[in-house]
């Protein structure tokens, strides 16, 4: 009973914390604090106690310390002045002898919320950092980083950013860890902690003696580390491989991101690295715990991106457990479908099939959506089995069929005999709008080789009254009228009745004009009407590629071992972005989403040396060239290149901004497309450069939408310098 | 990095409630509640998004463990450190329920806050949190020199795991090989996953600071060792008894630089009972027992269902508390069993027939066969039936993980390792041990 009655209780425990006779007691005493804070827990608002709480901690027992200073942490934002009475407790507790006492005060007076506190835990801070315990080290190592959150917007003090720095080096781990945590926090906006080489190589070799969330952690700082060559980055990769065969998920997860981020210029390590990680985690996904599967599997479908054949071996890996829950089965079919090939196909669609008859609707149709999408590759296997399942004569079976069916003529145009006869004998009409739906268009699509389409769609005219959906009335108007055109001596009369009601009688706005439109079609004139109603068939004796084409491994490699695997299909348009390595993950998502899958966008890579652009530059011949229409930007060199940087274009020379003719030459990558350009300005030599900036492009290997994708990059940022000038 | 933690039971009431950062708010315990324990279908992800916050969250029993957090983390850690959470309760106050949690609620959040530390996870060894944790309550000044210099020790992180200065009259070892054998097979007979997950669990009592060494019949080791001595047929005949373990994972006690490097398992124990490792094998795994089923369906209201049961080990061995559930359809009437062995019933409340043998001798059979009438519906709905599952225990390690040896050095006290006492034992239990049917 959290809100009724909080006012009693409140009182009531004011009264016995009060009592003297209790307050000598020091078990009762405590009991009744003990029911202060369960309150707290339960939501009820007891800062009303402060006063009596504060009393309550100059005491020598522990436990009730630690459940005061839990209290005052809680309410300390509410009652700043009560809380500073508490501080000179805290204070003193701060150089008690037993290092553990010492630990938890510090910590408490650090986890006090209120701006007024910095000036009284300055002190007991710094003393901390050089503790001989370190326990209370590393207590007050994140103390400073929670100072700093106390009062964002103050100076950052170098001093202890340099004292910090030098805890890195110190002897246990904890404290290593907790600095570069708090140096982390402390210095976000300047973009984090320094990862130099000696810091790196100090890491690299403290490694072994973490725990494991230390060291998922530590491999994430690694990441902003860049090797100096390939000697060392080779080094680094050998220290590091031990743990790519760890036993911990989140540590073999994030040294192989590390991996694949160190070894970005080399295809052949990230492949062996994948492989060899290969081994883990399929552990992960056949681990006890249902939550560590799921984020296993999840894993896998990123690998699976670029390597499919890397886990088409270990497809029984992938079978669906009885007793597992609903997310998982759905993660383990995505995966399945995507693991066929010759040598797998019966089993794994034998497999699939016993799904389809799985209690919850849900996972049944995405067995047979699986199904459906084995069937554009295998297509005859999977049409006998999807057949074979509208004997079962379910709803959501069937329904969930006659949609598959429908994608799937789509896909392989060569399936729609079978596909049709199937549809014919298929005794049972599916319920749901969307199922409904897949049937009428399959019915106007191909309704002269389904014998019995008239008489399907009669059945649903006849009940249109009854019909909620504007989406299914409008694809039967559709499907009508283009039966009507195939065979029309069977279907006009229902054609006139359906036209009649939706024009007269339909209220919804969309339907009606739908019906009008065709009805105004039809005067035209039936050939008119089957120009404009039968596009272009596809043609039955082409097929599609099967499967999508392998992405690089930099697609996703950034945002491996983050939330957003997890995240998934579903994915929320407000996932959380974080840190400015998750920012990054997140926008090359969106890049992603927003252009066509085939059109990769800027990548970042390995720096081009200018001696390396020269020579490419005058191997190449321009691919492209183009005018901007727009002059020159007037500022200096300096910003514009910090501007290009922001879109991963490297930029390698410039003229001073007065400079005539004006140049200035940068290069990027798409992918694996290296990218050369040329700006150049009022040149008499070039008479299209008089006016605006020309564009010159060249290219390794040559990719026409690399070209597209650079030229916008280069316009938005153009106008971006721009509107800074402006703004200045 | 974790922004708060909490704790509800089945009703979605908050137990337990602990913010470590400014960005969590109250409100996140309650959209928590709403959006996922009050959530009417079933729970899609474990991790949930509201509102630009990531929940992750983890069931036991009837608890929920939620945590929280506005970053972008990663996932598997957080999961991870939510089940040594549930290990470090489990391990400070047994089962983790409502009423556990309830009595226990101070010493959760004095828990809380040693484990987490502005949401970075800080220490979560439990030999090691039992110096910081004064459930009893043990006065801060009356502390002996003693008592505060192993405070200090242990807290500079010299050897965590033990303390000084322990003394027993019979120095005793206690090895318990614990398996758990999973299987899923096809009707037919055919293994379709298979593996076991195995721990070994010690309980040691020894004075002193004794070195102790491990020895198992690990492939790796055996064949190294084949190699180097005698000839070739001594290694083949040995390399049928090794194992080939997958992975495994190590108390932190034990001195993995020696595994990397040589193989072998070499520790100061810690006192009093802990896991020395944990380990999984997917390949030559000995099922302890094989079900055959056997499913007819006579018409529309009657099932005949044929079960054989057949063990497969030593004769000599005994096999114990096995029970076979075989589910029966929704619209079951009646059900009559016959079996040789055992008792069967048909529990409609679980609609299922489970059959209990309390024991078993290695290579024989028994079966169960039942008749089961079917009430006609209209319902049309084809029963999904649903894998036979099996429970049992058996006094060897289906792996076939051997204990080579256990030795024991200390060079201090005056004992050595023929005075030490040890027991090993050996249990395989059924995990998920499912047939098809």
């Amino acid at each position: 009973m959290p809100y009724l009655g909080c006012e009693e209780t409140v009182k009531e425990l004011k009264r016995a914390l009060s009592n003297p006779n209790i307050q000598a007691d020091r078990l009762r005493y405590r009991s009744y604090i003990t029911r202060v804070i369960r309150s707290m827990t339960q939501g009820l608002d007891v800062s009303a106690l402060f006063m009596d709480m504060v009393k309550a901690s100059a005491t020598v027992d522990v436990v009730q310390k630690k459940l005061v200073y839990l209290y005052m942490c809680t309410y300390a934002s509410h009652k700043p002045d009560l809380a500073l009475l508490a501080i000179n407790t805290l204070r003193k507790d701060c150089a008690d002898p037993n290092p553990m006492v010492r630990g938890l005060a510090l910590r408490n007076m650090c986890n006090f919320r209120m701006p007024g506190i910095t000036e009284y835990i300055q002190q007991p801070i710094l003393t901390g950092l050089r503790d001989k315990a370190s326990y209370v080290r590393r207590v007050a190592v994140l103390g400073c980083a929670k100072m700093h959150s106390l009062r964002p917007s103050t100076e950052i003090d170098p001093s202890i950013v340099n004292e910090l720095y030098a805890l890195l080096r110190d002897p246990d781990p904890v404290v290593m860890v907790n600095c570069l945590r708090a140096l982390e926090e402390i210095l976000r906006e300047e973009g984090g902690v320094v990862i130099n080489k000696p810091i790196a190589h100090h890491l690299l070799n403290r490694l072994k003696d973490l725990d494991s969330w230390a060291q998922s952690e530590v491999l994430i700082f690694l990441m902003r580390y860049r090797p100096r060559g390939d000697d060392e980055l080779f080094d680094v990769l050998s220290l590091l491989d031990e743990f790519l065969q760890s036993v911990h998920t989140p540590v073999m997860a994030a040294t192989l991101r590390l991996f694949l981020r160190l070894a970005a210029a080399h295809p052949a390590v990230q492949a062996d690295a994948l492989l060899r990680a290969r081994g883990p985690l399929l552990a992960a996904c056949g681990s006890a715990s249902r939550e560590l599967r799921f984020a296993g599997l999840c894993h896998v479908q990123q690998v699976l991106r670029s390597q499919p054949a890397l886990y088409s071996g270990q497809y029984k890996r992938f079978f669906c457990g009885y007793s597992e829950p609903g997310y998982i089965k759905l993660r383990k079919m995505e995966i399945l479908v995507e693991l066929v090939n010759d040598e797998n196909v019966v089993l794994v669609l034998e497999e699939l099939k016993s799904y389809c008859t799985d209690v919850s609707p849900e996972l049944a149709q995405a067995a047979i959506a699986a199904i459906g999408h084995i069937g554009r590759t295998y297509t005859e296997k999977c049409l006998d089995i999807l057949t074979g399942l509208l004997a079962l004569q379910q709803e959501h079976v069937t329904s969930a069929v006659i949609r598959t069916f429908r994608d799937l003529v789509w896909f392989c145009p060569q399936s729609i005999g079978a596909v049709c006869r199937a549809v014919e004998v298929c005794g049972e009409n599916p319920q749901d709008t969307e199922g409904k739906q897949a049937l009428l268009w399959l019915l106007g699509m191909h309704g002269e080789q389904i014998s019995s389409a008239p008489y399907v769609l009669e059945g649903f005219i006849d009940g249109i009254k009854a019909e909620l959906s504007s989406a299914v009335k409008t694809e039967l108007l559709t499907a009508a009228l283009k039966l009507f055109l195939c065979r029309p001596a069977e279907t006009q009369d229902m054609l006139g009745r359906l036209l009649h009601y939706c024009i007269d009688e339909e209220s919804d706005m969309c339907v009606r004009d739908r019906a009008l439109l065709y009805y105004r079609l039809l005067q035209c004139g039936v050939d008119e009407a089957r120009k404009i109603l039968l596009g272009p068939e596809s043609d039955p004796s082409m097929t599609v590629l099967a499967g999508r084409p392998e992405e690089p491994v930099g697609c996703w490699a950034s945002g491996f071992n983050t939330l957003g695997p997890l995240a998934g299909a579903d994915a929320h348009p407000d996932a959380p972005p974080a840190d400015s390595s998750a920012q990054h993950c997140h926008s090359t998502e969106e890049e992603v989403v927003s252009k066509p899958p085939c059109q990769p966008g800027l990548t970042l890579g390995p720096p081009l040396s200018h001696e390396a652009f020269e020579r490419l530059w005058v191997e190449l011949r321009v691919l492209h060239r183009q005018t901007l229409g727009f002059p020159p930007p007037a500022a200096p060199p300096e910003t514009l290149q910090a501007v290009l940087q922001l879109v991963k274009v490297q930029a390698l020379a410039f003229s001073r901004c007065e400079a005539r003719p004006w140049k200035a030459y940068v290069c990027a990558r798409a992918g694996s497309t290296l990218v050369l350009a040329e700006l150049l300005h009022g040149d008499p030599a070039v008479p299209d450069s008089q006016d605006a900036l020309l564009l010159s492009v060249k290219q390794r290997p040559e990719n026409l939408q690399a070209i597209r994708g650079f030229v916008s990059v280069l316009k938005t940022s153009a106008v971006q310098v721009q509107g800074q000038k402006s703004v200045t | 990095m974790i922004g708060g933690l909490f704790i509800y039971n089945h009703k979605g009431e908050v137990l337990i409630s602990r913010v470590y950062r400014d960005d969590i708010g109250r409100n996140a315990v309650d959209a928590f509640r709403v959006n996922v324990i009050h959530a009417r279908q079933q729970v899609r992800s474990p991790v949930t998004n509201i509102a630009r916050t990531s929940f992750f969250h983890v069931k036991r029993s009837n608890i929920w463990l939620a945590a929280v957090t506005k970053q972008n983390v990663n996932a598997a850690m957080v999961f991870e450190f939510l089940y040594k959470m549930c290990d470090v309760m489990t391990a400070y106050f047994g089962k983790i329920s409502e009423e556990n949690i309830k009595n226990n609620f101070v010493l959760i959040y004095e828990l809380l806050d040693e484990i987490l530390d502005f949401g970075y996870p800080q220490n979560s060894e439990t030999g090691a949190l039992k110096t910081f944790i004064t459930q009893q309550g043990i006065k801060s000044q009356h502390q002996t020199k003693e008592e505060q210099s192993q405070i200090t020790s242990q807290v500079t992180g010299q050897i965590g795991w033990r303390r000084e200065g322990i003394k027993y009259r019979r120095n005793e070892l206690f090895l318990d090989v614990l398996e758990s054998v999973n299987l899923l097979m096809s009707p037919q007979g055919q293994v379709l996953s298979a593996h076991v997950s195995g721990r070994v669990v010690m309980k040691s009592y020894l004075s002193g600071m004794p070195e102790c060494k491990f020895g198992m019949n690990d492939k790796i080791v055996i064949d190294k060792q084949g190699k180097a001595g005698a000839s070739d047929e001594a290694g083949k005949s040995s390399g049928k008894q090794s194992i080939a373990i997958d992975d495994c994972t190590f108390h932190q006690c034990v001195r993995l630089s020696k595994f990397d490097s040589e193989r072998s398992i070499s520790f100061i124990p810690p006192d009093g009972e802990y896991e020395l490792m944990r380990y999984r094998t997917t390949k030559d795994i000995i099922l302890p027992f094989r079900v055959i089923p056997l499913v007819r369906e006579v018409g529309r209201t009657k099932l005949e269902v044929k079960v054989v049961i057949k063990s497969n080990f030593k004769p000599s061995l005994l096999a114990q508390k096995i029970e076979v559930r075989i589910p029966t359809p929704l619209n079951t009437s009646g059900v009559q069993v016959i079996c040789m062995k055992g008792k069967a019933k048909y529990k409609a409340s679980e609609n299922a027939i489970v059959w209990k043998i309390k024991r078993m001798a290695g290579m024989k059979e028994s079966q169960i066969s039942a008749e089961i009438e079917l009430l006609p519906t209209n319902d049309k709905k084809k029963w999904a039936r649903p894998p036979i599952s099996m429970n049992f225990e058996v006094p060897f390690a289906p792996s076939g993980l051997k204990v080579r040896y256990l030795k024991v050095f200390e060079s201090k006290l005056n004992y050595s390792d023929h005075d030490v006492i040890k027991w090993v034992r050996y249990i395989g239990r059924s995990g998920i041990y499912e047939t098809r049917c």
